[in-house]
């Protein structure tokens, strides 16, 4: 009896100083001193669950079996390449690849959470975006935009990131799998995000495709974002893609 | 310096899937024009968006053509434990690549050979195993 005393009192003191990573619901997970799941920290890019179609790209692509189907009109989403690069790659030109694109690159990525913010640092182009967990309204009047308005907040240890107002944009990098399929989402998208903790190494990150311009309804894929601390010494290198962009549509500058 | 690039080598082993991960691959090279030249290294700039190197390539007329070959982003192949130094100025190499659409001397590298049979993998990871 003495001895089952003493155990369970060892097991209350371990739990009182243990606030960070004992929560009753989800096992050893970071957590923010108010015990919010903490997602602060260095991570490979969203990857495939098990299953999944891959492309042929390097950066992680969407799944068709996923998709809702086509609505009429939203043929356009199967825009064809046209032959000129700075439709067909834009990127070779420098220009971003928006979200959820350049989410999906093959790239570090680097979290920083606060109360009041999630930033997402992504290596791919330097990607930074900023979203705001106060509570906030999305922006009204701004032009559309590559990356998209997000707002996010939690449900349970979930954190739902939902980002609107995008301009018309590449969605993934399929075309490098099939050039017939260049998958562009129309500017009535708007992406949910569901990031959370499965284990201490891997976060599930759902990501829900809202385009009624283009599908009959919304639909989903989830990946994992598998936490990197080891990248974290080294840090993310810069991406500036101005410095030395020798070939922009195949038109290289003399050597 | 060694051990490096023997992983490297079980890394392009084990892939196996066709991957591109060079996001400007399809606008500015020809992968139906493959290149493979021997030559001296002349430069490295090892730069984004990704990396070119220059080699001096002695043709069978013994005309001396400088080309360039691009690579993979600077931060993909530093995560890879590949820096810099693994092309050297003045070193002799084999280049394997993909010619520029334009029909200039430029073109993609995708793997680097040096005469001992050591290979640098210029290219992103994914890429070595390009068609």
């Amino acid at each position: 009896m003495k001895k089952l005393t003493i155990q369970l009192s060892l097991l209350a003191a371990a739990a009182a100083f243990a606030p960070v990573y004992a929560q009753a619901s989800t096992p050893a997970i970071p957590r923010t001193a108010d015990g919010k799941p903490d997602f602060t920290g260095t991570y490979q890019w969203p990857t495939y669950l098990p299953g999944a179609e891959r492309g042929r790209s390097s950066a992680t692509t969407f799944d068709r079996k996923n998709f809702a189907p086509l609505k009429p009109g939203g043929e356009a989403f199967l825009e064809p390449r046209t032959g000129d690069p700075r439709h067909d790659e834009p990127r070779d030109f420098c220009m971003p690849a928006g979200f959820p694109a350049g989410m999906l690159s093959a790239n570090a990525m680097q979290f920083f959470q606060t109360k009041n913010y999630l930033t997402i640092v992504h290596e791919f182009q330097r990607m930074s975006r900023i979203i705001p967990l106060d509570g906030r309204p999305h922006r009204k009047d701004i032009e559309p935009s590559f990356y998209g308005d997000p707002v996010g907040h939690w449900e349970g240890d979930t954190l739902v990131i939902v980002t609107k107002n995008f301009k018309r944009w590449m969605m993934d990098d399929y075309f490098y799998t099939d050039p017939k399929e260049f998958r562009m989402h129309s500017d009535a998208l708007t992406t949910t995000e569901r990031i959370q903790w499965k284990d201490k190494d891997t976060i599930s990150y759902l990501l829900t495709i809202d385009d009624p311009k283009t599908f009959t309804k919304p639909w989903s894929q989830e990946f994992q974002i598998k936490a990197k601390p080891e990248w974290d010494a080294v840090g993310l290198f810069e991406y500036v893609c101005e410095e030395n962009n020798r070939c922009p549509g195949g038109k290289c500058q003399g050597n | 310096m060694i051990r490096p690039f023997y992983s490297f080598l079980l890394i392009a082993l084990a892939g196996s899937a066709p991957l591109l991960a060079h996001h400007s691959f399809a606008a500015e090279y020809d992968d139906t024009k493959p290149i493979k030249v021997i030559g001296t290294v002349t430069k490295v700039e090892w730069q984004n968006p990704h990396i070119w190197f220059y080699l001096d390539v002695k043709g069978e007329d013994g005309k001396v053509t400088n080309y360039a070959f691009s690579g993979g982003a600077p931060g993909q192949l530093m995560r890879r434990g590949i820096m810099k130094s693994a092309i050297q100025v003045g070193s002799t190499v084999t280049v394997d690549g993909f010619k520029a659409k334009d029909g200039s001397n430029n073109a993609f590298g995708s793997k680097v050979t040096y005469p001992d049979g050591r290979m640098v993998f210029t290219a992103n990871q994914e890429d070595q195993t390009k068609r």
